[in-house]
């Protein structure tokens, strides 16, 4: 088997931050060198590399998307979104025009197989829909229990330089995402499909309930 | 193994019954026959080659890169035989509040009804058989007599005890898993000792969850019906452990994958049915396929076109057109005779075919008391891990307001557990990324603020997809004249050159009242599930989305469920009904119009199993019909035979 590819290796190094996921499990996907592939054809090789050392910058070793310029703050969504669903998402508009690309700006599945490797299905502990099937019975099982955000951090090696240059409220801003009761923006949730053939990446994000719209 | 033929090969045959569809309606009827030894074309409009491993993983495949997994997503565009598809539909802004529809169609049927049909099914081999969830609830008695129980709706001419022993029959064809004890107390089966084929699916975390919160709890809808709750088992056509006691101590052996042998196991939670189960767990047409004896003939791409008209009331024969590649519009036209015609196409297509046959016209019901189960969807975050995205599509519903009460007043309903999230409603969980990265941008184009990534996300996820409860609330809807299918040849026509189906729906009162309380109603048991409800049916941005309608002032959205059926409804009176409690046309003494399409209501059931169930029937019918057409010549003179009398 021949070795990584450098540029790969340091792709799936810079994509920790960005996804939360080990370089062991970025890895583990198989789908590394595909997902460099197409965020080269989707930016442009010579935009992503731009990318890349902003991203580098951006990271200590938490990302912290406002030292982004807007144009790389939806490149780092569209890679994580990749990751994540394996699928290349429709990026605002603005951005699209900004990177100058012929491609039409729609999300697509780069691949079978890219699809079956989302991590999304792992951070709530369970398997991509129509593959990996965990057997007879199994969703009758008590979910298993999600990691603290600290143990992610920690899996991720992305904690031992927090306690220096981050600011408090990085860590802090954590919390309030982690399961137990903590307030979750609606705009953190989809909305309604408006229509079937919206893709993902395009739908409209929550309202608050309606118990607290009418109390609004 | 199947065998597939082309619509050429097929031509040079000659054949006792000629079965219009390779769905389940169709291909049940055509096995049965061709047991009995009857020669049977199945004429299959669509592509072959899901009966083949490689060509079933293919479209494994095809769904896996697909980006809206919709149930049509793991079957190829064919434009020879082209499906509808609930991509087609789009909302639209600009006829909010003017009494325009708020939808636009761009696909296979030419929508012109008020509200949007959103309901698909697709043209292949095996039909919607292939995306279908295999959810097989009966219809309860009162189902079948709603106009003479409640005042609303159509009745049948046969009742469920007629019906029984084919609902057994077909749970037996089908493969069903599930728990009779649940299904007695509901009502809906009566035989003190049935038992199904196999064990219940075993129960989600979801439906624990649900049980545990809702059980015995009291509810009351709008209309003041105050139910006490019950989570109850589904009966699923989907493999789990066979009952050895079933069938008096016979057992059931579980039958496998078709095209791969010595294949075949009990459901692995793959949580895909809709639109294809990567084992084949779930029961398809293909299974029954896999039985057909030598007398059956099976074409692919050959699209029926027209039934021809012969002597007297009867009809002779069936003209159809091959292709051989479904992305060109060319094709070569065939006839085929036979004593005995049956469409069993789906419902929207038979109409299609009836009326460009011009044929069993006498009642002028044909293509109209289009119906399906307009399903509205509920969404909320549980206050716990609930386990979503696991197991079949649901395992259990809530059943209490599916019979009596305040029926006549509204529609009933039932209400589904999801077990797949907010997949459904809010394109979870790939939006919910989009949501939390703040991708997509604004409305204006612009880049959108905030977002959270690594860590942080990968929490946010897990955390806020793992408590996705979803309800799905299918509503009864009654047949209704004005909900049809017409064709206009000369103006809407597909790339063969055959009338496209032109839709005409809306939702009648009692169904509006109906999807109104299930939305009430689901407010409420998400208050008892201590779940916090994002159900939201407003327009975004100005724009309504889907289905989108306000009643008593409140927005409310309803989806298609797949559920296509009337069209050539069933009925003892040739003047006001097409076939009769048989299938058979009041018109044409030979040609049986089969499936959802012959049913005068459908209450709360997916139709699957009662079309099913009525299949088996018609086609002791058609035995019998065929047997006496073969009967010898009787030599006696007419005079004599009148003597006798």
């Amino acid at each position: 088997m021949r070795p990584i590819p450098e540029d790969t290796l340091r792709f799936v190094r810079l994509c920790v931050p960005l996804t939360g996921f080990a370089p062991f499990d970025l890895h583990a996907t198989g789908m590394a060198q595909l997902y460099l592939d197409t965020a080269r054809q989707q930016v442009g090789r010579y935009r992503l590399d731009t990318f890349l050392t902003e991203l580098t910058e951006a990271c200590t070793p938490l990302l912290d998307p406002s030292e982004l310029s807007e144009t790389d703050r939806e490149i780092a969504r569209a890679i994580t979104y990749l990751w994540y669903t394996g699928a290349w998402p429709k990026l605002a508009v603005d951005a699209h025009a900004d990177l100058r690309r012929e491609m039409a700006n729609t999300e697509f599945v780069v691949a079978p197989s890219t699809y079956v490797e989302g991590l999304v299905w792992r951070t709530f502990q369970s398997h991509p829909v129509g593959a990996k099937p965990p057997g007879f019975g199994t969703w009758g099982r008590e979910p298993a229990e999600l990691p603290p955000l600290t143990e992610i951090v920690q899996e991720c090696g992305l904690a031992e330089q927090t306690g220096g240059s981050r600011p408090e409220e990085e860590s802090t801003r954590g919390e309030r995402s982690v399961p137990g009761g903590t307030r979750i923006e609606p705009h953190m949730l989809p909305g309604p499909r408006v229509a079937r053939d919206v893709p993902p990446s395009a739908l409209p994000t929550a309202r608050a309930p309606r118990s607290e719209r009418n109390t609004a | 193994m199947i065998e597939t033929t082309t619509g050429a090969e097929a031509a040079r045959g000659s054949y006792d019954a000629v079965v219009v569809g390779a769905g389940w309606a169709g291909s049940l009827i055509a096995e049965k026959l061709g047991r009995r030894g009857w020669r049977v074309l199945v004429l299959e409009a669509g592509e072959a080659g899901t009966q083949t491993w490689s060509g079933y993983l293919d479209s494994v495949r095809t769904f896996h890169s697909a980006v809206a997994k919709v149930p049509n997503s793991a079957y190829r565009h064919n434009a020879a035989a082209p499906s509808p598809d609930v991509l087609d539909l789009s909302p639209d802004a600009s006829g909010s509040g003017e009494g325009r529809p708020e939808y636009t169609a761009d696909g296979y049927f030419v929508q012109k009804g008020k509200m949007p049909y959103g309901t698909d099914y697709v043209r292949a081999l095996g039909g919607a058989g292939m995306h279908w969830l295999g959810a097989v609830p009966r219809m309860h008695p009162d189902d079948f007599t709603t106009r003479s129980t409640y005042g609303y709706g159509r009745d049948w001419p046969i009742d469920a005890a007629d019906l029984e022993p084919y609902y057994e029959e077909a749970e037996k064809e089908l493969g069903v898993a599930g728990d009779a004890e649940g299904q007695r107390h509901l009502g809906v089966v009566s035989d003190s000792g049935y038992l199904y084929p196999m064990h219940r699916i075993p129960p989600s975390h979801i439906d624990k969850y649900c049980h545990e919160k809702l059980e015995g709890r009291e509810v009351t809808d709008p209309m003041g019906d105050k139910r006490e709750l019950h989570v109850r088992s589904l009966p699923q056509a989907r493999n789990s452990t066979p009952a050895p006691e079933y069938d008096k101590r016979k057992g059931y052996r579980p039958k496998g994958a078709v095209g791969l042998p010595n294949y075949g196991e009990r459901c692995v939670g793959n949580a895909s049915c809709v639109p294809i189960c990567p084992v084949q767990a779930k029961s398809t047409p293909l299974r029954v396929q896999d039985g057909f004896s030598d007398s059956v003939t099976l074409a692919a791409r050959s699209v029926a076109t027209r039934v021809l008209r012969g002597q007297d009331r009867r009809v002779r024969a069936v003209e159809y057109r091959s292709y051989n590649d479904p992305a060109s519009p060319t094709s070569e036209s065939h006839t085929v005779r036979a004593d005995i015609v049956v469409l069993a196409a789906h419902a929207i297509e038979n109409a299609r075919l009836l009326l460009a046959s011009e044929l069993a016209t006498t009642s002028g019901q044909v293509g109209r008391n289009l119906m399906d189960h307009p399903t509205t969807l509920a969404w909320a975050l549980a206050a716990d891990q609930v386990g979503p995205y696991r197991g079949p599509g649901h395992t259990s519903g809530v059943e209490d307001f599916r019979f009596g009460g305040k029926r006549r007043e509204r529609a009933p309903f039932r209400i589904e557990l999801s077990n797949w999230g907010w997949t459904w409603s809010t394109g979870a969980p790939m939006s919910n990324v989009a949501s939390a990265l703040a991708l997509g941008g604004k409305s204006d184009g612009g880049v959108k603020t905030g977002g959270v990534f690594g860590p942080q996300l990968r929490s946010l996820l897990g955390s806020t997809i793992g408590r996705q409860l979803q309800l799905q609330i299918a509503v009864e809807q009654s047949a209704d004249e004005n909900n049809r299918v017409t064709i206009d040849p000369r103006r809407y026509r597909d790339a063969m050159g055959n009338p496209r189906p032109i839709i005409h729906y809306d939702l009648g009162e009692h169904v509006r009242e109906g999807v109104y309380a299930a939305y009430e109603v689901s407010e409420r048991i998400f208050t008892e599930l201590g779940a916090t409800s994002y159900t939201d049916h407003e327009p975004v941005d100005g724009v309504p989305p889907l289905g989108h309608f306000v009643h008593r002032g409140t927005d409310l959205t309803y989806h298609g469920a797949g559920h296509g059926a009337g069209t050539h409804i069933m009925g003892t009176d040739p003047n006001d009904s097409v076939v009769d409690a048989d299938q058979r046309t009041h018109d044409h003494p030979n040609l049986y119009a089969v499936g959802c399409g012959s049913m005068p209501s459908v209450g709360t059931s997916n139709p699957t199993l009662t079309m099913c169930a009525l299949a088996l029937r018609s086609a002791e019918r058609i035995h019998r019909d065929l047997a006496a057409l073969s009967q010898p010549t009787n030599l006696r003179s007419r005079a004599n035979a009148e003597e006798k009398v």
